[in-house]
């Protein structure tokens, strides 16, 4: 009998390991909340114990994970929604600084995901960070192919735009908070 | 080109999955269009967002559902009518989560415990409960091994292979994966472990057909001498006409024909 038990938890085990990352960091850019992230995760691995009857073998497993996992999610928001949408603004802002430009660049694009509509930051993570085909997305989100193409554009086209705007709000603050810091301009030569 | 028409292209040469002709149409476009590049830029940028890691804790609840969901099933039945009033699984994980909870289950399963083993004692037959655990520990071991076989690497796919090996009986679905692995699989280990997997089951027909045909199809001189092996080993006299056939196909790897040769004279 504790063979039988064990056996169990080792395979799933085996799943967990290979998913549990993926599935937190498409939970955490997706809502922003860490803990709440690690439930769903947990939801997730639970349903696939209880649902795996519905596994269709031949089919992409990589996509059945995710229909449950966006499934586990609408569930939860069901359940408990929200009293109030993240707002981007709660955040403490940016500090500029030119040794991490980089880290700055991400941080800022992580704030640009946060304020897009939460479908079109679903459709990015879902075909950028989780690495699902548009076949496989078209499936799960029960649409047609070329309109997972447009939708991709969009959410694109909308991610630049808040992008730059926040881009050019850090760099306006920096200028403003460092004036002694820019180049002297118009400078009298003196001989 | 205009936007309009690139926008069409562009989710599909993000992926990289244009032609090479409308690969470079889009290209061409990007020089020219600022908008259309920095779109291109974000979602290359977007490889910038760290990876967050789940906290250890993660782990640990997650073997902690997992003995509550299998204690739920595997002491149901043993505890008697009395326990029909179950709470489900869930919300008994939820329950579970709490100090009263984890402490009260914890007494309550040394009960369960000291009850099942009384009535598990004594000699009587395999009991519908068990019978419905391996059921079900089957069906997941059979979800391992089909979502390992599908992985990109092969270490992965070798893995899922060796866990199709620790079930006695496969399941058809298992077995045509491994069929399908034993023969289009890119990588040679994996293709020799699918073999090796494979060979258990050697009374199943469906099996000995694919060895035999694979002889044909294979390429490897690896592959193609362990199945030879294989052949001798069933002592299959009807794979004597297709090792004929193998030995006399051009450009066969010297060895291989060798190979082949004392596998005939060994099944004569």
């Amino acid at each position: 009998m504790l063979q039988v038990r064990d056996g169990a938890g080792e395979m799933l085990g085996v799943l967990f390991d290979r998913y549990q990352t993926p599935l937190f960091n498409f939970y955490s850019k997706l809502t922003g909340d860490r803990t709440l992230s690690e439930d769903l995760v947990q939801e997730v691995f639970l349903r696939i114990l209880k649902y795996r009857q519905s596994y269709r073998p031949g089919t992409p497993f990589r996509a059945w994970v995710y229909q449950i996992a966006r499934n586990a999610r609408i569930d939860h928001f069901r359940k408990f929604p929200r009293e109030r949408a993240f707002e981007p603004e709660m955040l403490p802002p940016v500090v500029p600084t030119d040794s991490a430009q980089e880290h700055q660049e991400a941080e800022l694009l992580h704030r640009a995901l946060l304020q897009l509509p939460e479908d079109k930051r679903e459709i990015l993570l879902l075909c950028r960070f989780q690495e699902l085909k548009y076949e496989e997305i078209a499936k799960l989100l029960g649409c047609e192919l070329n309109t997972v193409r447009t939708r991709i554009h969009r959410a694109l086209q909308e991610l630049r735009k808040s992008f730059h705007q926040l881009t050019e709000a850090t760099l306006k603050q920096a200028n403003a908070a460092a004036p002694e810091n820019l180049p002297p301009r118009g400078g009298r030569h003196e001989v | 080109m205009k936007c309009e028409q690139i926008s069409e292209l562009l989710p599909d040469y993000l992926q990289g999955g244009l032609s090479p002709d409308q690969h470079h149409t889009v290209e061409a476009h990007l020089q020219q269009c600022v908008d259309c590049s920095e779109e291109v830029a974000v979602w290359r940028k977007l490889s910038l967002l760290p990876v967050e890691q789940p906290s250890p804790m993660s782990r640990v609840r997650f073997e902690a559902m997992l003995q509550a969901y299998q204690a739920g099933r595997s002491n149901e039945p043993a505890s008697g009518p009395s326990w029909k009033k179950r709470p489900s699984s869930w919300n008994f994980f939820h329950w579970l989560r709490s100090p009263f909870g984890a402490a009260a289950w914890s007494a309550a399963l040394l009960v369960i415990g000291v009850f099942a083993g009384f009535r598990m004692a004594g000699p009587k037959p395999l009991s519908p409960d068990i019978a419905e655990i391996q059921k079900e520990l089957a069906s997941t071991k059979q979800l391992v091994v089909l979502s390992m076989l599908q992985q990109q690497s092969a270490s992965a796919r070798l893995e899922g292979v060796s866990w199709s090996t620790r079930e006695q009986q496969l399941n058809p679905q298992v077995l045509s994966a491994l069929l399908h692995t034993l023969r289009y699989d890119p990588s040679v280990d994996v293709r020799l472990a699918a073999l090796d997997a494979l060979s258990r089951h050697s009374t199943q027909p469906q099996v000995r057909n694919s060895v035999v045909n694979a002889l044909q199809e294979q390429q490897s001189p690896l592959v193609q001498v362990a199945l030879i092996d294989q052949l001798v080993e069933w002592h299959d006299r009807e794979a004597k006409p297709h090792l004929e056939k193998l030995r006399q196909s051009q450009d066969l790897n010297p060895a291989v024909r060798q190979r082949a040769d004392w596998a005939i004279s060994k099944l004569n």
